[in-house]
């Protein structure tokens, strides 16, 4: 029987906005399996973002549970959330969000670092890691800025990678690359998930979807359908 | 090395023309305080040097009720058995009124045993003409201020005419005068203890006893011990406080001052790393989605404000201490001042408390910005362009 690595049950998060309330996302209830590909579609305001940052422990809902490893969010602190987060969730960010003061290399070390791995054992892992991800190896030195999007968003993978979580989460990882780059990117998320690692991918390109094994679409905060 | 200080020292090391101006402008701040507290050290040993150092250290009176003592030789043995007095002199001062010519002046007249005065009084160093210890083989001479001369229009050799309602006037000769620079200079003459025993016409009597003490900070203790033996005593501090009045209102304010300025530097510190905040939202919230902890974050920005400090007290405290020495070596024009340079001492203790206050400073002005830092949600901070 398939394993649930993330779940969320009744999630309801609403934002205040002056006097008005807006429902982000309304009572969304989803199972998503150990090794599965999913997209998140669905157009811009619909709550993709709202929901992949809740799957990453960045937000917690206003109502409703989110299990990620059969861990309840709400039943953590921060320091809990923050940890839970650095062991099973890799993200990949539409603007790379490479930190610009730091080499690619150092980028990928980062997490690592918060998990405490010497800089011998990081270093070695982090260019391995730029390897898989197909960054030529002669930028591993480069700053994010003499990088191109592509490889910079190879770089994101790499980095996202770095703690080796089973869960990657990535917020339209294609969305500043031009198709070809984009389906590159596309192409090794496929082969990093059928190595084994879930992907969880937001986006509102439905060329996207032919990636995917699962697909959940949202209008307005709700599931309208999932499709497997 | 912890990441939290890895990542404090690339934020440092990216903005270089921030963190020079904010180690510049705690170094400034620092600098000032090094070179304003060498003075004041300096400023203060100078007053003990040519004021305390000159004054008797304590002052022996006569017991309640009366105005001599008496076969005095019994008391100044008692004192000078006294641990920590190293020397004493005996007494008899009164008012008297001196005339050359045509012109009259008041002033007290000291008799003295010369060299028992000197060593408690070191008059010979203020002598300009003559010599102060002739007047234990003169008995009708007189030691006057330079000023009192002047005014008198006495020079080396005059003899001038002293008298006092009940005194025995009497013809003295001037065989030294002295300059001190203060208002002694006018107001003081010496003579032999014989002369004025003469003049006031007593036994052999005095009115006070000088000492001199190894250690001037003890002067309260000493007095006191001597009142225990029935004779009025007091030390400097009781009979000149004027002069510890002096130095605690310059030092306070002094401090005062230097704290307002340490106090805008940290400020500096605090809206700098405000600005650094303010500048690595997205950044930090990067690092709060890669697994750092906010408690990490919060170190990181402590850590910065902490090095920046570290670096501007300790580049200050170098810069002071230059500053003051270069100062202090610098020769002023002689006889101008009555001192040959300014007065500095670089005290190291003062150079690691002002470090160390500088340091803690900066780390408490870092508490804002850093709490600020770690508070940040992940998901605003990210969405930042």
């Amino acid at each position: 029987m398939p394993e649930t690595i993330v779940e969320i049950k009744k999630v309801t998060k609403i934002y205040t906005l002056g006097a008005n309330k807006i429902y982000a996302l309304n009572k969304v209830s989803a199972k998503i399996e150990k090794g599965d590909f999913v997209t998140i579609m669905g157009s811009s305001g619909s709550g993709k973002s709202t929901l992949l940052n809740m799957l990453g422990c960045l937000d917690l809902p206003t109502s409703g549970k989110v299990l990620i490893n059969n861990t309840d969010l709400s039943n953590l602190d921060d320091d809990g959330l923050t940890s839970l987060r650095r062991n099973n969730i890799g993200f990949i960010f539409q603007q790379f969000n490479l930190i610009q003061t730091l080499t690619a290399v150092e980028n990928v070390e980062i997490p690592m670092i918060f998990n405490g791995a010497s800089p011998q054992k990081r270093r070695k892992r982090a260019l391995k890691l730029l390897q898989k991800a197909q960054l030529p190896p002669e930028y591993a030195h480069h700053k994010p800025n003499e990088l191109s999007g592509g490889q910079q968003q190879r770089v994101a993978i790499a980095r996202a990678l770095a703690n080796n979580p089973p869960i990657l989460l990535a917020d339209e990882p294609t969305g500043n690359l031009d198709t070809k780059t984009g389906h590159g990117v596309m192409e090794l998320l496929r082969e990093l998930n059928q190595a084994g690692t879930t992907v969880i991918v937001v986006t509102h390109d439905p060329r996207m979807e032919e990636y995917s094994r699962t697909t959940i679409r949202l209008q307005d905060g709700e599931i309208v359908n999932e499709d497997t | 090395m912890r990441y939290e200080l890895f990542i404090a020292l690339r934020h440092i090391k990216a903005r270089k023309r921030q963190t020079i101006l904010s180690v510049a402008a705690i170094g400034i701040a620092v600098m000032i305080l090094m070179v304003s507290q060498a003075f004041m050290a300096g400023f203060t040993q100078e007053i003990y040097q040519t004021t305390v150092a000159n004054l008797p250290h304590v002052v022996v009176s006569p017991q309640e009720g009366e105005d001599y003592i008496h076969l005095y030789g019994n008391i100044v043995r008692e004192v000078n058995s006294i641990e920590g007095v190293v020397a004493s002199s005996p007494y008899l001062i009164g008012e008297a009124s001196f005339r050359y010519r045509d012109k009259t002046a008041n002033a007290a007249l000291k008799g003295v045993v010369p060299p028992e005065e000197e060593a408690v009084a070191h008059v010979s160093k203020d002598v300009i003409e003559g010599d102060f210890e002739e007047l234990a083989y003169s008995r009708r001479g007189i030691v006057i201020g330079d000023d009192l001369a002047r005014r008198l229009g006495l020079q080396m050799g005059d003899s001038v005419e002293v008298s006092f309602p009940n005194a025995n006037t009497l013809s003295l000769r001037v065989i030294a005068i002295y300059d001190t620079g203060t208002p002694a200079d006018e107001s003081l003459i010496y003579t032999s203890l014989g002369t004025a025993q003469d003049f006031y016409g007593t036994a052999d009597v005095i009115n006070g006893i000088s000492l001199r003490l190894a250690d001037f900070n003890q002067d309260r203790e000493v007095a006191s011990i001597i009142r225990e033996e029935g004779y009025r005593a007091d030390g400097w501090t009781q009979n000149n406080p004027e002069i510890l009045q002096t130095l605690a209102i310059e030092r306070s304010s002094n401090q005062v001052t230097l704290g307002f300025i340490l106090l805008i530097a940290s400020f500096g510190v605090v809206s700098t790393l405000n600005m650094v905040v303010m500048s690595k939202l997205k950044e930090t919230g990067i690092l709060m989605a890669m697994g750092m902890s906010r408690s990490g974050i919060r170190l990181v920005f402590l850590l910065e404000s902490g090095i920046l400090g570290l670096a501007g007290a300790v580049l200050g405290a170098l810069a002071g201490t230059v500053i003051a020495l270069s100062v202090g070596s610098y020769p002023l024009p002689e006889g101008v001042y009555g001192i040959s340079s300014i007065p500095v001492i670089v005290r190291p203790t003062d150079v690691f408390l002002i470090i160390t206050v500088v340091f803690l400073l900066n780390l408490i002005a870092g508490i804002y910005p850093a709490q600020r830092a770690a508070s940040l949600d992940p998901v605003k901070a990210i969405s930042t362009r």
